[in-house]
């Protein structure tokens, strides 16, 4: 089933927390995995990788310093058997795609998120889960997406979890509820493109191709979706996240469901249900995204 | 009166203890429902049950005769299949409202979601806000009023049974098959009585109805549900 939240908010002073107790309010649409996207106000190109064991650190640290200096390293276990690894880097901005494809041409570590404003926390387990385990700081964030999964297309694995982000676009990161029924036809044309796919989730093709349109076809994020919506097919609703944009995306036929609420014009909310609004805004009346119907808000 | 406070307790839990209570209550106070899904479903009784708060998806599925009163919202398929007695909404509902409903009556005083009355085959559906689009998708038969704005594609498919509605706009947003007249007397009186006996404060004469456009091309040949009163207890 699973299920969408997201927020814009110029007031939050945790954004990261609200983002948490929307997705708590969505356990009931699965508890496989759950995970957030935050873009946080910082400076510094920061890293999140999973590694299957910690042994592999040393892999990672040793292919990370080709590319950056390495400072404020944290390391914990999650929920699973997986490690994390979290590290604020000192690099050139255009070398984060290369040091992307490095550390995932890396069978046992997954990029998580690489960029300058993104974090993405995902990890298996409920929303309570996540916020207990990865002692997500409070950090004054603009805006962020998150996800809680019932898998169905693919494994139960972390790497398979939402957000999914692309090399190709660091700082996009996207989290679908439903079920993209042309994924090997789509993943054949985009990998006939040069794209390499890092797991076996139908998602993660939606990262590749709407950050494919904005990075390599030059559109906006809007145009993206435009595209996305002509293209994909089955059932779907997307929230893709930018460093400056929440865009929203639901199929034609309007299967998943997608409120949206505006608040004075500095709260956005979005999630797949109601209840998930209520921890920020308590009884308000959120508006039907419509079928076939394309969204973009600037944060 | 009896007061049922339901922390801590799972749907099932809470059903089981509802047709225990149906039995002999006349009136059941719920209170801390926390959005519980499958609130009051197949219940079958004569009581009057108030909830102090909001209940989740399914609320009062197949409900067969007694009277429930939610003070919040209530999620999605409020009032599914629903058999006869009534709902009544203080605030906003999610989408599909009443849908296959067969019987009794469903105000809602705030808003709905799409797709209100999908494939209703008989009562009435009272929404006092505004609806999203398909708005009596397929009906059979039945009543819909709706007092506030309409979505796209208004009765849609519809075979049979009536929407009224309010919204000036509505030539607009009417879905296939479906045509405008003018409420009759009969009608008017009909709904007038309605709404005298939920409260609502609401002329009549502005209301227009839409049906099915049936063109004689098709023999329509409707399915007439036969419904028996399930035994009570």
């Amino acid at each position: 089933m699973c299920g969408v939240a997201g927020i814009i908010s110029k007031e939050s002073a945790d954004l990261g927390n609200d983002l948490i107790n929307m997705l708590k309010e969505l356990l009931h649409r699965g508890k496989d995995s759950t995970g957030v996207a935050l873009y946080e106000e910082r400076e510094d190109i920061q890293v999140r990788v999973a590694v299957s064991d910690v042994r592999y650190k040393e892999d990672l640290e040793e292919i990370i310093r080709k590319h950056a200096s390495i400072s404020g390293v944290r390391t914990y276990q999650g929920e699973g058997i997986f490690s994390f690894y979290e590290a604020s880097l000192g690099m050139a901005p255009e070398r984060i795609a290369q040091l992307n494809w490095d550390i995932d041409s890396h069978p046992e570590l997954c990029v998580h998120s690489l960029g300058r404003r993104i974090k993405v926390y995902k990890d298996q387990g409920s929303a309570e889960d996540l916020q207990f385990n990865h002692a997500i700081p409070s950090v004054k964030a603009t805006h962020g997406i998150g996800h809680v999964r019932l898998a169905t297309e693919s494994i139960e694995n972390i790497n398979f979890a939402h957000p999914f982000v692309s090399y190709l676009y660091p700082e996009l990161a996207i989290v679908h509820n439903g079920q993209f029924t042309n994924y090997f036809n789509m993943r054949r044309k985009l990998e006939n493109l040069g794209i390499r796919f890092k797991t076996n989730n139908d998602s993660e093709m939606a990262a590749h191709f709407l950050a494919y349109q904005m990075k390599e076809k030059g559109k906006d994020l809007e145009e993206a979706l435009y595209e996305g919506l002509e293209t994909f097919d089955g059932v779907f609703t997307l929230l893709v996240s930018t460093e400056n944009q929440i865009g929203a995306l639901r199929d034609k036929l309007g299967i998943k469901p997608m409120l949206y609420f505006e608040q004075d014009g500095h709260t956005v909310l979005f999630g797949s249900e109601q209840i998930c609004l209520t921890p920020i805004v308590s009884d308000v009346y959120a508006s039907e995204m419509d079928p076939g119907g394309v969204m973009t808000w600037s944060v | 009166m009896v007061r049922l406070d339901l922390t801590g307790m799972a749907s099932r839990e809470i059903n089981r203890k509802l047709k225990e209570l149906i039995k002999t209550e006349d009136e059941i106070e719920v209170v801390h429902s926390h959005s519980v899904h499958n609130f009051a479903t197949a219940l079958i009784g004569n009581g009057k049950i108030t909830v102090d708060g909001s209940t989740g998806f399914y609320t009062g599925g197949f409900l067969e005769g007694p009277s429930l009163v939610v003070k919040g919202n209530t999620g999605w398929y409020t009032g599914d299949n629903m058999m006869d007695g009534e709902i009544i909404v203080e605030m906003n509902t999610g989408s599909n409202v009443a849908p296959s409903m067969l019987g009794g009556t469903i105000v809602v005083k705030g808003n709905s979601g799409s797709r209100a009355g999908w494939g209703m085959k008989g009562g009435t559906l009272i929404v006092c806000g505004n609806v999203g689009r398909w708005t009596g998708k397929m009906t059979l038969g039945g009543r819909i009023i709706i007092l506030g704005e309409v979505g796209e594609g208004i009765g849609e498919s519809m075979y049979n049974g009536i929407i009224h509605v309010l919204d000036e706009a509505v030539e607009e947003k009417l879905g296939g098959n479906t045509r405008i007249i003018p409420i009759d007397d009969n009608e008017k009186a009909e709904v007038e009585k309605l709404f005298q006996k939920y409260g609502i404060d609401q002329g009549v004469d502005a209301f227009k109805s839409i049906v099915p456009n049936v063109l004689g091309r098709h023999e329509y040949v409707l399915f007439k549900p036969t419904h028996k009163k399930g035994r009570q207890g």
